[in-house]
């Protein structure tokens, strides 16, 4: 690419706007430069704190039991016999408290920790008549007419937790050494060849470690950093310039719209590496002056061709970083729009780049084609001194490729007739629902945030009253609020008609082939991206906890979601969205709003998928109903499968993948299904752009 | 006689407004525009002025037809014809942050304007349209009248033969506009090829050599001042206007009439 003077005057003019600019300057250049430090030096202070304060905890004990005598013996014996390892004397952190009640004492907090030492006899008793908790290992076991020691402790209090940690360390150790005492004394004979001896000795070099540990954050440190400060002028860039009228001036000016939005890109790309490079000098300079310790990990030496090799690797995702952010400046109509864009944008950016923190993630899977991610892990291999040249190769190609897409896509945006003449907006002042389709976006990102908010801020444990306010009221409830707000017509707006009767033979046909099909997207998903198990556990418990009857959950996981997200995603925000896509692109997007707000990395693709087969539903009959089946039998179907209530069907079969051949099987049936509805079509109206002759 | 500098051949846009359904903002305009003359578009808002003029400038694609800038086709080659074209309206607002200077080296360089007369051109054009007393204060400190100065300078910082003029004036005090109009005259005398719109009768009436009456996307009728006031028999542009939109307005069937009675 050549350098024209267009280009250069064009970068020229954003990075002195920029300099010229006091506010822009303080919150995207001095801000973070001061911000990080302080942050680290902070994090540093509470740190060291925290701990210098647990080491000087003493803890408040308690002895009860009939067995007082054994426990103050134990622990009064240790000063004169420490054991092995412990650098001060352990009990001089215990403070003996005598106490009436020691059980109350715990709960008002008076004491840290009550230690319970009984006879096996009384111990035995107690967990008979249920007086005495038998602890994890149960009733009898090894070590039968054994006396007990119970450390009892609130794990919600800070000082309580650590108080029983130390204590059962101490009572530990004393137990080791008191056992070979005993052993001694009984002159039993231990021959040191049978005793095994355990230990583990890291023998990973220092450089490995660290490398390893410094590339899991590096992609996510410097992108979040690079994005922040490359926001700041994105914003301005082209929203901004529209706001003030300049982009109409430079519009009309010989420039070619590569020309100007190569200049962009430069401005943006080099904000972004000052701002990077500035914080790692920066975070070098404290960490070399040893105002802030963080350890090892950053302070790891790279040389400089290794430092230059990763500037070049790195490149393409700055690219393709500082050209989203200039793509989403070129959708918006004004400075604020862009601003409001700004938040899922980063969120959407930092995702890949924290791919290579997950475990188990190798550079030699699909996630090869991930922009940005497959830089990441890429690095991560790079500074762990593992390199396999044709994948860093791919890896590079393909981050720069989808750079060089979506700078085109910011070509054709300043190209696009909507985009530059936002100047039509009577809606606004007249409302209704051509206000309603210019906002639906902004109102599904408030739903999104609203949704977060809940689901991370509100525990509610009982599944039942999860899914009642947790999805019945909030997507009920919006469909209300936007009807209200922009007097839309409800019948319309939520399309409440009803289909040809010969949709249902297509939506009973569906279903089954619908789940094999997201099934099969799942083992997609699988094989990028491997799916914890454990993860896939919790989420079945979650979703389907044993305590609850079947009756119950088919209302509140099938019938509930089923309506509600129906009336929220194909009701009033396909309505809103109908006229700004073509129907497939419409059924993707809905499809996609909807697999995000199913917050887990790992069920967006499968939710997403659900969504477009239900979108496309509501496309073809022009009416909610069939959606609203449809997902109420998927839901209705997980929940008998994982009871093992459908005839023939194991669940775990289902877990474990169904294998290729039915997901196959199951998109094909699912095309037959949508033929069939395809036969008994009365679209939606009014679904696309406008027509221009 | 000379190719004109500009020249449109059933140029049509067409839109899609959502009360309206499709609308067509500029419906098979014909005009030319030659070195040394101003053609003036008359019309009322929404008539199809600005539409015109943007898909002259290539900011927006014609639905169909042709327009060709200095012999550029605007969709084949519209980087050329920008080069050729210098626009100015009341949108087209100015860098707040580089000073006058910068601003013409800037306008300058983006329109690819020789790079070693670059420097020369600058001073030419500070001396000419008076900005010397502030040519190194930002855009953003100056008054609206300095800023106009500036403005007309940047359209012309590349000295394009053809310059576009869409309702220069319409945020202006009188005494500016008195001093932008002559600024275009002189422009005209210089030899450029100039387009000019407006809904003010008077200042047609006074800067342009010929003028295109447009209502509702069509040319009602073009032509020198002399001429309009002959074919129409009325002596104010006003009158001429109101002659002109009269007839087209009462329904198409009645002007189809009218076109059949004729022999």
């Amino acid at each position: 690419m050549r350098l024209t003077v267009p280009i250069r005057a064009v970068f020229g003019l954003e990075i002195r706007t920029l300099l010229r600019d006091p506010r822009t300057l303080l919150i995207s250049v001095v801000l973070p430069i001061v911000l990080i430090p302080a942050i680290l030096i902070a994090g540093d202070w509470i740190e060291s704190r925290e701990a210098r304060a647990t080491e000087a905890l003493s803890f408040r004990v308690a002895v009860e039991g009939d067995r007082v005598d054994l426990a103050r013996a134990l622990l009064l014996r240790v000063g004169d016999e420490t054991p092995p390892g412990a650098g001060r004397d352990p009990t001089s952190r215990f403070q003996f408290v005598d106490l009436e009640e020691p059980g109350e004492a715990l709960a008002d907090a008076r004491i840290d920790v009550v230690l319970h030492a009984m006879d096996y006899g009384t111990w035995m008793r107690g967990v008979e008549d249920g007086s005495v908790d038998p602890g994890p290992g149960g009733p009898p076991g090894e070590f039968d007419g054994a006396p007990r020691l119970q450390i009892l402790f609130h794990s919600d209090r800070t000082s309580s937790r650590e108080g029983a940690q130390a204590l059962r360390r101490h009572l530990l150790d004393i137990r080791e050494v008191r056992r070979d005492s005993i052993l001694l004394a009984a002159g039993f004979p231990v021959p040191t060849d049978e005793v095994l001896v355990v230990e583990s000795v890291n023998v990973a070099p220092p450089e490995a470690m660290e490398g390893a540990q410094l590339g899991r954050f590096l992609t996510l440190i410097l992108l979040g950093l690079m994005t922040l400060g490359g926001s700041a002028i994105a914003t301005d860039t082209l929203a901004g310039e529209k706001e003030r009228g300049t982009l109409n001036t430079l519009l009309t000016s010989a420039a070619r719209r590569q020309e100007i939005i190569t200049g962009k890109l430069l401005a943006i790309m080099a904000v972004a590496f000052a701002i990077a490079l500035i914080q790692i000098l920066n975070l070098w300079l404290f960490l070399g002056l040893g105002i802030v310790d963080v350890g090892g990990a950053l302070a790891v030496r790279i040389p400089p061709e290794a430092a230059l090799l990763l500037l070049v690797l790195y490149l393409p995702a700055v690219a393709l970083v500082s050209g989203v952010l200039l793509l989403t400046s070129a959708y918006a109509r004004s400075y604020k729009e862009a601003q409001l864009y700004l938040t899922p944008v980063l969120l959407a950016l930092v995702l890949p780049a924290a791919v290579p923190m997950l475990p188990g993630i190798s550079l030699q899977s699909a996630i090869l084609l991930v922009p940005i991610a497959n830089l990441g892990v890429a690095v991560r291999d790079l500074l762990m001194g593992d390199i396999h040249i044709p994948s860093v190769m791919t890896a590079w190609a393909v981050t720069a490729l989808a750079a060089t897409w979506v700078t085109r896509r910011c070509v054709l945006a300043i190209q696009d007739e909507n985009l530059l003449l936002g100047d039509r907006s009577q809606e606004e002042h007249t409302g209704g629902e051509g206000l309603f389709r210019k906002q639906v976006l902004v109102w599904v990102l408030v739903l999104w945030g609203v949704k977060i908010l809940w689901d991370f801020n509100i525990p509610v444990q009982d599944l039942r009253w999860a899914s009642l306010l947790g999805v019945g009221l909030v997507f009920g409830l919006f469909p209300l609020v936007v009807i209200r707000r922009f007097r839309l017509e409800p019948r319309r707006a939520l399309a409440l008609r009803m289909p040809h009767p010969g949709v249902w033979a297509g939506v009973l046909l569906g279903v089954p082939a619908g789940i094999l099909t997201v099934l099969g997207v799942f083992q997609l998903v699988d094989t990028v991206v491997p799916v914890p198990t454990e993860m896939m556990e919790s989420l079945g418990q979650a979703l389907t906890p044993e305590a609850i009857p079947v009756w119950q959950l088919l209302i509140f996981v099938a019938l509930v979601p089923g309506i509600t997200e129906e009336l929220t995603f194909r009701g009033v925000v396909l309505y809103g969205l109908r006229r700004r896509f073509g129907p497939v692109a419409l059924a993707l997007v809905v499809g996609l709003i909807f697999g995000i707000f199913h917050f887990s990395l790992f069920r967006i693709p499968t939710t997403a998928t659900l969504g477009v087969i239900l979108t496309a539903v509501t496309l073809l009959t022009g009416s909610i109903l069939p959606a609203m089946v449809w997902h109420t039998l998927n839901n209705a179907a997980a929940v008998l499968a994982s009871r093992d209530m459908l005839p023939g069907i194991d669940s775990e079969w289902l877990a474990e993948g169904v294998g290729w051949g039915w997901s196959v099987s199951g998109l094909v049936a699912l095309g037959v299904a949508f033929a069939v509805i395809w036969r008994f079509r009365t679209p939606y109206p009014e679904v696309g752009p406008p027509r221009v002759g | 006689m000379t190719d004109p500098f500009v020249e449109t051949r059933n140029l049509t846009k067409t839109f899609y407004e959502e009360s309206r359904g499709e609308v067509r903002a500029v419906d098979s305009v014909d005009l030319t525009c030659r070195s040394g003359e101003i053609l003036g578009l008359l019309g009322a808002n929404g008539a199809g002025k600005t539409t015109t003029l943007r898909m002259l400038s290539t900011v927006l694609r014609p639905t169909s037809g042709e327009a060709w800038v200095m012999g550029h086709e605007v969709r084949k080659d519209p980087e050329r014809v920008r080069e050729n074209l210098g626009f100015y309206s009341a949108s087209t607002a100015l860098y707040p942050k580089i000073t006058a200077r910068e601003t013409l080296r800037f306008f300058a360089q983006v329109n690819r304007f020789p790079r070693e007369r670059i420097e020369a051109r600058i001073e030419e054009l500070i001396d000419r349209f008076g900005i010397g007393d502030f040519a190194n204060s930002r855009v953003e400190k100056l008054s609206s009248g300095m800023k106009q100065k500036v403005s007309i300078a940047r359209t012309v910082a590349h000295d394009p033969p053809v310059l576009i003029f869409d309702e220069p004036t319409v945020a202006l005090d009188v005494l500016n506009a008195i001093e932008l109009r002559q600024i275009i005259g002189r422009l005209r005398d210089e030899g450029k090829a100039i387009l000019f719109s407006t809904h003010i009768m008077s200042e047609a009436e006074q800067l342009c050599d010929r003028i295109a009456i447009i209502h509702q996307g069509r040319i009602l009728a073009v032509g020198t001042l002399d001429e309009l006031r002959k074919s129409t028999g009325h002596h104010y542009l006003e009158e001429i206007f109101v002659h002109f939109a009269r007839v087209r307005d009462p329904s198409e069937a009645e002007v189809e009439s009218l076109r059949r009675d004729r022999p």
